[in-house]
Formats: C-alpha cells, structure tokens, sequence
C-alpha cells in the first residue's frame, strides 16, 4: 500500500486525483474514481450555477466516499460557481488558469481543501500563503491548458518552494510516473487523460478511440499566439488551426473564434473533423478501455513493487 | 528611487521593455503580463521592496500596485 499525506488527510486508499476535465469529468467518472479509493473531480469549466450544483447532488448519489470540483478561473460563470461550491463543499476544490485569490476565504471557511493547479513556484508560493492546502504542479505533457516546464523539472522546484505537499500532474498514466513522482518530492498524482477512457466517463466513444490509437508523437499545442496554450491530439481540426495560426493574416479573435465549442464537438459529437480531442503526451500510454478501479489498482499495483527496489541502485 | 520607479524597472526587465515606456496608468494587461507574470512580479517586488502584495481584482495598474507599496511603506 502507498500512503502519504494525501491519502490521510483526504481518507483516500490511493494518492491519485483525476483531473477536472472540461466536458468529461461529470459525476459519473467522478464517483467512480471516488469509489476505487482516488479522488474523482467534477469540472465545472464554463458551465453555470445549476448545472454544477446538478452534477455535485448527483455525485453524493453515486458515492458517498469524498470528490472534488475543478474551478476554471476564466469561466464567465465563475462567481457564481465558486458560490456554489461553498455552499455545497465538496472535500476539495482544485481551481485552474489563474490565481484562486478571491474565493479562497470563502472556501477555506466552509472547510474545503483548496487545490490550485500550478504551473510555476511564483504561482505555488502565493497560494501557499493564501491558505492552499496542497498544490497540483502540473507539467506541459499534460493535456489541456499547458504551461512551458515539464512535470520532471516543475514538481521538484515546487517541492522546494512551498512546505504544502505537492501533487504531480502532467504525463503520468502508469505506476512508473507514480513512483517517479514520489521520487520528485510529490506526496500523490493528478491524471487526466488515462481516467478519459475510463468505462464510467460518459465522453463519446470516438474520443476514447482516438487516445487509445495515439502514438507517442500524436500530441500537439496550439494557441500559443493567443497566450493559452492547449494541447489535443492531432486531427484536421488542429492542423487548420495551426495553419491559421501561423499565418500573420489571420486576426487573434478570428482565432479565438476557431476554437470555440471545438472541445464539446470532440466530447459530446465525437466529431472527428471539427472537434479538438484535448489529451495529454501520455495518451499513448492508454490502450484500453478499462473500469476505474482496474485503472488505478493497476497503477499502484505497478509502483509499489518499483519503489520497494529502489534500493538496488543504491550500493 | 521611487516606487514608481523600481516596479516600473522591474516590469520592465520581466517583459524586456523599455523602462521609459511604463506608465503609471498601465494596466498589466496593457503590459501583456498574464496571470503567471504577475504572479513572478509579485515575488520578485516583494524581495527587492520587503513587502508582502497580496493579488486581488482591485490591483489592476501600476499604480495600484505603487499605492499598495507605499502604504505598507509608512
């Protein structure tokens, strides 16, 4: 068994979160990781009041173990999810794109774990002191929003930068990125794109079976002009925008416009020419569709044996 | 050097501009610093002025940043 500090403070059996995924981490996916001993995340991306306040009362159905909601800091309807999530406190609310600074008080003081996804030690430092009671330091392998250090240079600059344990994020699908993580001076692991072909996440087949055939070169960023950058698997989608976007003739918000509503295509369409299939590098580390549970058993089965060896490098 | 002076010397060798170029009334976004430059300003103002700036809606130009400084300052 792998035990840290996350799993005692969280009453976790497993130190492994899924990341808030905009259009695929609902309430299913959540409760079922929550159910295999990790914690599940409900993302509430763009979406409004309601429809988060639906998906959290839904989960409580379907599990009755602790989850977490993801805050997308530049949705327009962030003031109003952030309410809602102190009011209905989820054990932890993770937040992205941005400084948490505003909600955190009222977070803190409905007894939430405050969670910020980090992509530097600048960032790490300030939510430390604004009260976080971990951070997720996430690589750019992950996919998404990506910032520009990897996962095996950021985690460790993190851990040095703030006493709050860190969590990694960004490339791991597998018990190799847990226990290296562990070695990084993590305490647990954020995965998204390995909990995508989750059999609970309720995304369209056609996503699932695009990661499963992603080789390790099939991830590409976009959006770097715009100063978001994402990364998703390469599709026609990508490669126009690409086009577009390394073309001076085109206009920033003629860009924006592109990508707007190309991730919903992707996930509730399953449209292969106009959807964008976020996903992280460690994409083609998935090749199947497989329980939640078997999921993450599989990877701490994986670790445990790899981190009771380490001392044979040592002599 | 004033406030002023040391903030807009430290925007200015964060995004390689012109210090000549930052005013009072700039807005971080009019200097292209997003959420994770201003959270690398902050530290770095906060070493070279010895104060601590806490990151809100309310501070949005320089010289709300200047105004902060200067009344933890007396």
């Amino acid at each position: 068994m792998i035990a840290s500090v996350l799993t005692e403070a969280l009453g976790l059996r497993y130190p492994i979160f899924q990341g808030g995924m905009a259009w695929v981490s609902e309430a299913n996916l959540a409760a079922a990781v929550s159910n295999a001993g990790g914690l599940g995340i409900i993302s509430a991306m763009n979406a409004d009041e309601e429809y988060l306040r639906a998906q959290i009362r839904k989960c409580r159905t379907l599990t009755d173990k602790p989850f977490g909601v993801n805050v997308m800091l530049m949705s327009p309807h962030v003031l109003e999810v952030a309410r809602v999530c102190a009011e209905e406190k989820p054990a932890v609310v993770t937040t992205g794109a941005g400084l948490p600074g505003p909600y955190m008080k009222d977070w803190i003081a409905a007894g939430i774990k405050v969670i910020p996804v980090v992509p530097s030690t600048a960032m790490a430092k300030l939510v430390e002191r604004m009260g976080a009671f971990a951070v997720i330091a996430e690589g750019g392998e992950s996919g998404g929003h990506v910032g520009d250090l990897s996962t095996l240079t950021l985690v460790p600059q993190v851990a040095d930068a703030v006493k709050i344990p860190v969590i990694a994020a960004g490339g791991i699908a597998d018990g190799r990125g847990v226990a290296a993580a562990l070695m990084l001076g993590a305490v647990g692991v954020q995965c998204g794109t390995v909990f995508l072909c989750a059999e609970e996440c309720t995304v369209h087949e056609n996503y699932k079976a695009r990661v499963i055939a992603a080789k390790d070169i099939d991830t590409v960023v976009t959006g770097k002009r715009l100063g978001h950058a994402v990364r998703s698997l390469k599709t026609p989608f990508t490669r126009q925008y690409l086009e577009k976007e390394y073309d001076p003739a085109t206009s920033g918000e003629e860009l924006e416009a592109l990508g707007v509503g190309a991730l919903r295509k992707a996930a509730v369409n399953g449209d292969m020419e106009c959807g964008c299939f976020l996903a992280g590098q460690a994409a083609a580390m998935v090749h199947a569709v497989r329980p939640a549970e078997t999921i993450i058993r599989e990877m701490f089965a994986q670790a445990e044996p790899l981190l009771k060896g380490a001392p044979q490098w040592v002599k | 050097m004033t406030t002023f002076e040391t903030i807009a010397k430290l925007v200015a060798e964060s995004k390689d501009l012109d210090v000549n170029s930052i005013k009072p009334e700039m807005t971080f976004a009019d200097l292209g610093l997003d959420s994770l430059d201003v959270a690398e300003l902050v530290m770095n103002m906060e070493d070279e002025l010895g104060v601590t700036i806490e990151i809100s809606p309310a501070l949005k130009t320089v010289q709300d940043v200047v105004a902060l400084v200067d009344a933890q300052k007396k």
